[in-house]
């Protein structure tokens, strides 16, 4: 009988020690890092020089809150000029978490590409050409030149920028920056955003 | 109008039940027409106090002058006698002898024999081991013996498909979630050696955290249990239990070795059990896997990314003597496994582009790496259980159980981010039981019991993701008693419980501390009864209700679901659901037929289940679908067969099948994810000869599985046509002395058919798994 009881004995210690250090932790709040909330196209028109003509103009595309609050992002109407040359740099931030994502892109060189479709690129008589021109040579799509037809009889059209993460680059057709079947490649979308276009 | 059409699906299900019933008497018939002097006597010996059977009973009929010797199973069988009436003595140490006397007429007869135990105190008391039978008046089915040998290597879900009435809902080829008649996750309950298994079960891609290794027996109790195990327990409980402790001198060890050649899967398992032969009563058994497997191959190319890791260990201690028995136990579950890389999408457009191509992108090639995204799962279950004996017909139990589950899901993300996961939780679980058995021979017998259940979940901050599920604590408090009677062919059996739960929970949205209370309670009740017809042929049926709070990921889930392009939504003001199951279960034992047909129907008052609202989210990452935890009415309703026939001494088949119903009664149409009706079938041969009794057999079988056609309003793709896989096997067992060594050969999809399965919800990325030839050794010494 005396086992038992120090059994038991033994069974209350150990059961009433794990209750009580067991309770859950306070929540934390956490800064979502992947998140984008914001994406900015630049534009600097150029000349047959190489160089700038004017100011550079800048369009925004952003979603504050991020995907789960629902709310629709507001997305500037991006006005470009017709038989102009112009350099488009895209810059990608977390508004949330204070972060520069266009850095990690760059970073993560070798598993990020933009791809530019839509009716502004997509198809002959597309009003607007796309050619990559980052400055270490690889196909990114951080920095391209953007060629707007001088004799297009379109004013209105949809730029829609997908950026893929992960994807082979190698694949073929993959180094193409209006590749309609960009998810053969692999991946996933990270961004896909359609900025309204006007043609001046 | 709806109960119309209810009464008229029943009436189809008793309509089949009748044909079946005819099925049987005709066998009844053909088995009577034995001739006079090749008789059997057939019978089990089970201990009164557990079931347990009794193994190396003596059994001797006094006027043929011959005997038996139960089996491990209990069973024996006093073969070539006339038609007469026979005495029967039984005799088991330390028990008290059994005299019986039976009218011997057909070869159909067999009697369970209950010993019970001697007065304590005497030089010749036994101790057994202890391992507490379900004593259910519900469908029960057990995978045990040949079967479970012939699943190892397989998951719990995957091994459990051998049951009819379970399938399984899986993510890809490595998570499987057993479904008991439509029922999975939060709706059934596993129990690990007693203790249900506390993980987070609510995910559909969360897998059991448990190793069918550890078990010498899986059952499936298909009934409401809620009364027993308490909430949760309402479409069945899997009980997945250790063989008893030794409490005799002995040392025995099992060792498996498995090898696949899809996937180059190796796994391996060594199982050691002794009894102390200083200390009478005292055993342990200690028991470890280890698996290992890479990209799955599908007809035509790999699955990038679907390897798996995983490490399990076991170990218990126990005591008993005549009056106290003391058992500690310890399971570690660990597993890393790879996410099929296609199938984490970024947005609508990309879920709509790999569903229309049907399959991953790439070819891909074989690799064991385990790349992002992956899930890192650790599960730690420890479990302190003592009964004591208050007298010949009391027992005094108590049961401590305690858990930790870790679980880290990796995803696809940028830079560093990779390392860190993006979902971490950890979840501690205490559970406390304590009751009363009473056991009075052949009378009344319950018991009477307490439950604590304390829960506390956290978000380990650092994931930089905004988590999906609260902060909280739970704690659950449940009484319960039951009682049955049983009197000759006859027992019946009912049960009443109340449950108390609370729920807190914290967590912070937009920088912003949200709180709730809430609490629930419920009673829930079970009646249910089991007659003998003949010695062969039983019938039971029991009704119960049960009930399920809402869940912490049906309360507050709120954000995005990787893979699903879905954004979901939780609703803090759903209420509990209330089930009703009423479950009804034929079963004939015959010399050559086996049978069991089991018929069940579930309504259910708000049922919840994530519902597609139509709307879609507009973001900068693209479009999403969202869908909200509502509730509903729900019927569901089926019926589970399984039977067996031995057309010579060398050829025998099998047939088992399922089919389930699930509709929701206010909309009027289908829930998602329901199994197809599906049906198994086979044919053995048995090389084996009359006098030995070691399995030599090859068996080839057939899985066919319908195309589910009660499909949901909204589904991102339809269901998959109806498949057919061929299966074969080899099992010889050899001798090597004392030492026993069996041999499997198994080929799975023998013709690499490409086909997907709706209760897979990869079947959007790819085609199921290919031929796979696996090469199975059990060595017991």
């Amino acid at each position: 009988m005396k086992t038992t009881n120090k059994l038991y004995l033994i069974a209350t210690i150990l059961v009433s020690l794990a209750f009580s250090s067991c309770k859950s932790e306070d929540p934390v709040p956490e800064n979502d890092g992947e998140l984008i909330t914001d994406v900015t196209l630049h534009f600097q028109e150029f000349d047959e020089n190489l160089d700038p003509v004017g100011d550079l103009i800048s369009f925004q595309a952003s979603d504050p809150e991020g995907i789960e609050n629902g709310q629709s992002p507001t997305i500037d109407i991006v006005t470009l000029k017709k038989g102009k040359n112009y350099i488009m740099t895209i810059d990608v931030a977390n508004s949330i978490a204070n972060e520069d994502i266009t850095g990690e892109i760059l970073e993560e060189s070798d598993e990020h590409q933009f791809y530019f479709l839509g009716s502004a690129w997509e198809g002959d008589s597309a009003p607007l050409t796309y050619a990559y021109d980052d400055p270490s040579g690889e196909l990114i799509g951080i920095q391209g030149i953007v060629t707007v037809e001088e004799l297009t009889s379109i004013n209105n059209s949809q730029m829609r920028i997908v950026l893929r993460h992960d994807l082979d680059k190698n694949y073929p057709g993959a180094d193409n920056p209006n590749f309609v079947d960009f998810t053969a490649a692999g991946g996933e979308s990270d961004l896909d955003i359609t900025f309204p276009l006007v043609i001046e | 109008m709806l109960v119309n059409k209810f009464i008229a699906h029943y009436f189809c299900m008793v309509n089949l039940k009748t044909g079946i019933l005819l099925i049987l008497v005709l066998l009844l018939s053909l088995e009577i027409q034995a001739q006079d002097c090749k008789l059997a006597i057939r019978g089990k010996i089970i201990h009164l106090e557990n079931n347990e059977p009794i193994e190396a009973a003596y059994v001797w009929v006094v006027e043929a002058q011959d005997g038996a010797v139960s089996d491990e199973n209990g069973n024996f069988t006093v073969k070539n006698l006339c038609s007469g009436t026979y005495t029967i003595t039984i005799q088991y140490l330390g028990h008290k002898d059994v005299r019986d006397t039976v009218e011997l007429k057909s070869n159909t007869f067999s009697k369970t024999y209950r010993l019970e135990e001697e007065a304590m105190g005497l030089q010749s008391v036994e101790v057994h081991g202890h391992r507490d039978a379900v004593q259910t008046t519900t469908a029960v089915s057990s995978l045990y013996g040949d079967q479970l040998e012939e699943s190892r290597g397989e998951n719990l879900g995957e091994s459990l498909k051998r049951i009819s009435g379970v399938s399984t809902f899986s993510t890809g080829n490595s998570i499987a979630k057993p479904v008991i008649h439509g029922m999975h996750s939060n709706r059934i309950m596993i129990m690990n050696n007693g203790i249900r298994l506390e993980g987070q079960q609510w995910g559909s891609e969360h897998a059991p955290e448990i190793d069918p290794f550890l078990a010498d027996e899986i059952t499936v109790v298909k009934g409401a249990e809620t009364v027993r195990y308490g909430p949760e327990a309402m479409g069945g409980v899997i009980l997945v239990n250790p063989a008893p402790l030794p409490t005799k001198t002995m040392s025995k060890t099992n060792l498996n070795l498995i090898g696949g050649t899809n996937g180059q899967m190796g796994n391996i398992n060594m199982v050691h059990v002794a009894g102390s032969d200083k200390i009478k009563g005292l055993g342990y058994r200690i028991q470890g896997s280890a698996k290992r497997s890479g990209n799955v191959r599908s007809p035509g190319y790999f699955q990038e990314n679907t390897g798996v890791s995983e490490l399990n260990l076991s170990s218990s201690l126990g005591y008993s003597s005549s009056k106290l028995g003391v058992e500690a136990y310890y399971s570690l579950f660990h597993t890393d496994l790879g996410i099929l890389a296609d199938s984490h999408t970024g947005n609508l457009a990309d879920l709509e582009a790999i569903i229309a191509n049907g399959r991953p992108f790439a070819d891909g090639e074989f690799s064991y790496e385990i790349n992002n995204p992956k899930q890192r799962v650790t599960h730690n279950l420890a479990k302190l259980k003592s009964h004591y004996h208050i007298s010949e017909s009391w027992k005094l139990n108590f049961q401590y159980g305690f858990q930790l589950n870790r679980r880290l899901e990796f995803d696809k993300r940028r830079g560093n981010l990779n390392e860190v996961a993006s979902l971490d939780l950890q979840l501690y679980t205490n559970t406390i039981d304590l009751y009363v058995n009473h056991t009075h021979k052949n009378e009344l017998s319950g018991t009477w019991g307490v439950n604590f259940i304390q829960q506390a979940n956290s978000n380990v901050p650092g994931t930089g993701v905004t988590p999906l599920i609260p902060n909280y604590d739970m704690m659950n408090t449940g009484i319960y008693a039951m009682e049955k009677y049983s009197k000759g062919p006859l027992e019946v059996e009912a049960g009443l419980r109340f449950d108390f739960r609370t729920l807190h929970t914290a967590r912070f949205i937009n920088q912003e501390l949200k709180t709730a209370d809430l609490d629930y309670q419920n009673f829930s009740a079970f009646l249910g009864g089991l007659y003998h017809i003949s010695p062969n042929l039983t019938f039971n049926s029991n009704i119960g209700s049960a009930w399920r709070p809402p869940n912490v990921n049906e309360l507050f889930s709120e954000g995005l679901h990787h893979g699903a392009a879905a954004v979901e939504i939780g609703d803090p003001n759903l209420k509990s659901e209330n089930s009703y199951k009423w479950i009804n279960e034929l079963q004939y034992d015959g010399r050559k037929t086996h049978l069991e047909l089991t018929a069940y129907v579930n309504p259910i008052r708000n049922y919840i289940y994530l519902n597609p609202t139509g709307e879609v989210y507009v973001s900068l990452r693209g479009t999403f679908i969202v869908y909200e935890y509502t509730q509903a009415n729900a019927l569901f309703y089926g019926v589970d067969f399984a039977g067996s026939y031995e057309f010579t001494d060398q050829i025998s088949g099998y047939l088992k099948g399922s089919i389930v119903h699930a509709k929701n009664t206010d909309e009027d149409n289908y829930f998602p994810f329901i199994p197809a009706s599906n049906i198994d079938w086979g044919i053995s041969y048995d090389f084996a000869k009359d006098n030995n009794p070691r399995t030599n057999k090859v068996t080839l079988s057939n899985v066919l599985v319908a195309k589910q056609n009660r499909e949901p309003d909204f589904d991102y793709a339809p269901a998959p046509p109806a498949y057919a896989l061929f299966n074969v096997s080899y099992q010889k067992q050899l001798s090597i002395g004392n030492d026993k060594l069996n041999l499997g050969l198994q080929v799975q999809n023998l013709f690499n058919t490409r086909y997907k399965d709706y209760m897979n919800r990869f079947r959007y990325f790819t085609y199921d798994m290919g031929t796979n030839v696996l090469l199975k050794i059990n060595f017991e010494f």
